[in-house]
Order: structure tokens, then C-alpha cells, then sequence
């Protein structure tokens, strides 16, 4: 059991690799999420359709079979060799940003257009006024979807360990096929699942609160 | 600042959604510091006049010009064009996520490129004129639907627009707040700030208006001073409408 205890310490540093994909993809997929948001509820038809396609797409395939695709056949083919690590932050961010345009965009709508309306009407153009007066609002409504997608990427991250990216569960395994003992190794990364689950939901609810636009209640 | 000075002039004014004729020929126009009400039932196209006259939604046919410049066809800048307009909906619309003195300061920063100092000192002036210079600092929320609208107001004053326009501006409020905001609206004609109102306010109508455009079907079917179309309008819709809205605001015995 001496030789469990000098290992957990390398299980918990899969820590940092977790969070580096969580963080990496939850970053990328924010930036498409917003696009797109933005994109399917204000664009044109080309975009809507686009928009429409692409998050149909990476909801449609399991992670799995999207961290294949990609690392084996869409980035080989294109020439680029992406190391699993960065394979897999990309593919969580597309994948991500589909999900995530799904939030900002119910958010955009349950705002409604009378804001917009009188933005527009004291001379403000339309793509300033979504990104003053709808995005900052539409933000708000969002966090407690979005701290839902985060919890889903902390516990989806670990598939990549298909890949062989040392995040905490293929260096659980490496530790349990070395010790022959899995109870304690898996019993430890779950607990860390639940650590970085339960934080990062936590942290979100704090900034939602603080961010409260005073005198709105209920969803606002 | 001469007499007679054409500050909006429309012409011939069509608009239909789907196959439906909201804008049926609508033409007049407006002198610098004249104050006109337009009343009519729902549906005859008063909001949308007002929406195509700042060009929140597109005329199908007519033409408008602002202060002698054409604003229909061919447009360099819409923007430009609304900055000159003060717009004030019926709901308030007011930015849910900024106090009442950002609501105000926010177009002038982003639109004026004014300085944020500048900004927030024209903001509170503006806010001061329509007696909210103290709930500055309050969010949409806290404030109630009387505070709201003049809030809209002064965020509309603000631009320093030379012609406001007022759409049903009282009409979602509850009935004793509706004197706030109709005092408000009488100082600024007083001031003779050209204004639009698209009102029931008979007795605001009656106080201020210069003339009253009833619209009824997509065209203006009959207009004269308040008075006189008030008391002796030749339409018989006119003259029934009217009939009622006394009724209604009997109370106020202006």
C-alpha cells in the first residue's frame, strides 16, 4: 500500500490537465457559442442555416466518435498534426460551442426586442446595441445553463483519455494496471471529479449572485 | 429658430405588412415647435407612421424629409437620422441592466463619443429636468412606471433630437401615474420642443396640441385644432370617438 500513497500525488496532478481541457475548451466553445448565438438569432438565413447545421452536427455524434474523427482523420487529412492534448481541447471547444450558442440564444431571446428597438432608435447601430445593451443581460441569464456546461465538461473531459492525454482518469489507470489495485486509485479520482465539479458550479453561483441587476427578480 | 421653419415633412406615406394596408397615403407636416397629437383607433397605423418616420421599419412608398434633408431612398446613414429623432415607446424600454443615469449616458458615449465625465454630467442634468435627479443610481426595476417613462424621456432629451416623438406614452401606466409623465411632456411643449404624440390624452391634446391628425384606416381622415375637432368634428368615427374619450376623461375637466 506504500507504493498507492507515493502514486496518488501523480493522479492528482492530472488535475492540472483536466483543467486545461475544461478551461481550453469551455474558453473556445464561449467564443463560438457567442457567435453563433449571435449569428442564428440576428444573421442572416446563410448564417441561421449554418448555425443550425453545425450545432445539429456535434450533437449529434458521441464525444468519442468526434475525438477519432478529429484525431485521426479531419486533422491528418488537412494536413495539420495536432498533438492529443490540443486534439482534444479543440474538439471539446466545437463541441462545446454548439451547446453553449444553445444557452445564449434562449438567453438573446427571453430578452425580447424592446431594448434593441430603443437602442436602435437613438442612433445606436445594431451591432453595438447586441453587444451594450443584449450580450451584458443576455451573459447574466446564461450562468446558470452555463455552470450546467461546465459540470458536463469536467466529467466529459475524461473521455479523452482514449487519446492519452494525462488528465486524472488515464493516470488513474496507469496507477491501478501498476498496483493491481483499483478501489482506492478510482475512489480517489472520483472524489476529484467531485471537487472540480462542485467548485467550479459553486464559483459560477457566486458571480451570478454578485451580478444581480438590482430590484429584477426571478430569472433576471 | 424662424416661424414656420419645416422641421418633418411627409409625403404620400404607404406600408403594408403581408397583404395587410396599415399605411394607406399618409402626408403633412410639421413646423419647428409645433406639438401635434395624433389619436385614433387601434389599429390604424399610428405606431407604424411614427416607426417609419425614424425608420425603425422601412416605408414601401412616400417620402420624408428631416430639417430639408430626404431621409427615404437612398440614406447614407440611418443612424445619423435617429440621433435627430427622440423616441419614446410605450413601454419605457429602458435598459434593464444600467441605472437611469447610464440609460441616459450610454447613447451619448457610444453614439456622441462624449467623454464619460461629460456624459454623466449632461445625464444627471437631463434626469434633474424631469425631476428624477435624485433616483439617478436606481436600476428599471426599482423604479416605478411613471419614473420609468420619464427616465425614457430624458434619455431621448439627451440626444438633443430636433423633434421628439411619443408613442402611446402613458397608455401602460397606471392611471395616477400618468400625471407625472404628462407634466413632463407639457413643460418640454412649452419649451417648444417639436414633438409627435400619439395619445388618447384628450386633455393634454386640448392644452398643448397645435392640431390634432385623427387617423383612421392608414390615412389621416381628419385634422384640425384640438377645439374644434374635439367638439365639432365632421366625421361621424371622428365625432364618436371623441364622444367617448370625453367621457372617459371627464374627470379631468380641462
Amino acid at each position: 500500500m506504500a507504493t498507492l500513497a507515493e502514486f496518488l500525488p501523480y493522479i492528482l496532478s492530472g488535475t492540472v490537465w483536466t483543467l486545461g481541457l475544461v478551461g481550453g475548451g469551455l474558453a473556445i466553445g464561449f467564443i463560438i457559442g457567442l457567435l453563433m448565438a449571435v449569428g442564428q438569432v440576428y444573421g442572416s438565413e446563410e448564417i441561421k442555416g449554418f448555425v443550425h447545421a453545425y450545432v445539429w452536427f456535434f450533437r449529434s455524434l458521441p464525444l468519442l466518435v468526434l475525438l477519432f474523427l478529429f484525431y485521426w482523420g479531419v486533422f491528418p487529412a488537412t494536413g495539420y498534426k495536432l498533438d492529443p492534448l490540443a486534439c482534444s481541447i479543440v474538439v471539446l471547444g466545437l463541441r462545446s460551442g454548439a451547446y453553449q450558442s444553445q444557452i445564449f440564444r434562449g438567453a438573446i431571446i427571453s430578452l425580447g426586442g424592446t431594448q434593441l428597438l430603443a437602442a436602435r432608435a437613438l442612433g445606436i447601430s445594431e451591432p453595438k446595441a447586441v453587444f451594450h445593451i443584449v450580450l451584458p443581460q443576455a451573459l447574466r441569464i446564461s450562468m446558470p445553463g452555463w455552470s450546467n456546461e461546465y459540470a458536463i465538461m469536467i466529467k466529459d473531459s475524461a473521455i479523452t483519455f482514449a487519446l492519452g492525454v494525462l488528465e486524472i482518469l488515464t493516470r488513474t489507470r496507469y496507477v491501478v494496471m501498476a498496483t493491481h489495485e483499483p478501489l482506492i486509485p478510482y475512489f480517489f479520482a472520483g472524489g476529484l471529479f467531485i471537487v472540480l465539479t462542485y467548485s467550479g458550479t459553486k464559483i459560477v453561483n457566486v458571480v451570478y449572485e454578485r451580478t444581480k441587476i438590482p430590484g429584477l427578480v426571478g430569472r433576471m | 429658430m424662424a416661424d414656420g421653419e419645416v422641421v418633418l415633412k411627409v409625403e404620400n406615406l404607404h406600408k403594408s405588412y403581408a397583404d395587410i394596408k396599415v399605411l394607406n397615403g399618409v402626408s403633412f407636416e410639421i413646423d419647428r415647435g409645433q406639438i401635434k397629437v395624433i389619436c385614433g383607433p387601434s389599429g390604424s397605423g399610428k405606431s407604424t407612421l411614427l416607426r417609419c418616420l425614424n425608420l425603425l421599419t422601412y416605408p414601401d412608398k412616400g417620402r420624408v424629409w428631416l430639417e430639408e434633408q430626404e431621409i427615404t431612398g437612398q440614406i447614407s446613414d440611418v443612424n445619423k437620422v435617429r440621433q435627430k429623432i427622440g423616441f419614446v415607446f410605450q413601454e419605457f424600454n429602458l435598459f434593464n441592466h444600467l441605472t437611469a443615469l447610464k440609460n441616459v449616458s450610454i447613447a451619448l458615449e457610444i453614439v456622441k463619443k462624449m467623454k464619460k465625465e461629460e456624459a454623466r454630467d449632461l445625464a444627471l442634468k437631463e434626469l434633474r429636468k424631469v425631476n428624477l435627479g435624485e433616483d439617478a443610481h436606481k436600476y428599471p426595476a426599482e423604479l416605478s412606471g411613471g419614473q420609468k417613462q420619464r427616465v425614457a424621456i430624458a434619455r431621448a432629451l439627451a440626444m438633443n433630437p430636433v423633434i421628439m416623438f411619443y408613442d402611446e406614452p402613458t397608455s401602460a401606466l397606471d392611471p395616477h401615474l400618468i400625471g407625472e409623465v404628462l407634466d413632463v411632456m407639457k413643460k418640454l411643449a412649452q419649451e417648444k420642443l417639436t414633438s409627435i404624440v400619439v395619445t388618447h390624452e384628450i386633455g393634454f391634446a386640448r392644452s398643448v396640441a397645435d392640431e390634432i391628425m385623427f387617423m383612421g384606416g392608414g390615412t389621416i381622415l381628419e385634422r384640425g385644432r384640438p377645439d374644434e375637432l374635439i367638439s365639432n368634428a365632421k366625421h361621424e368615427m371622428v365625432r364618436q370617438f371623441f364622444r367617448r374619450m370625453n367621457e372617459l376623461y371627464r374627470r379631468e375637466g380641462e
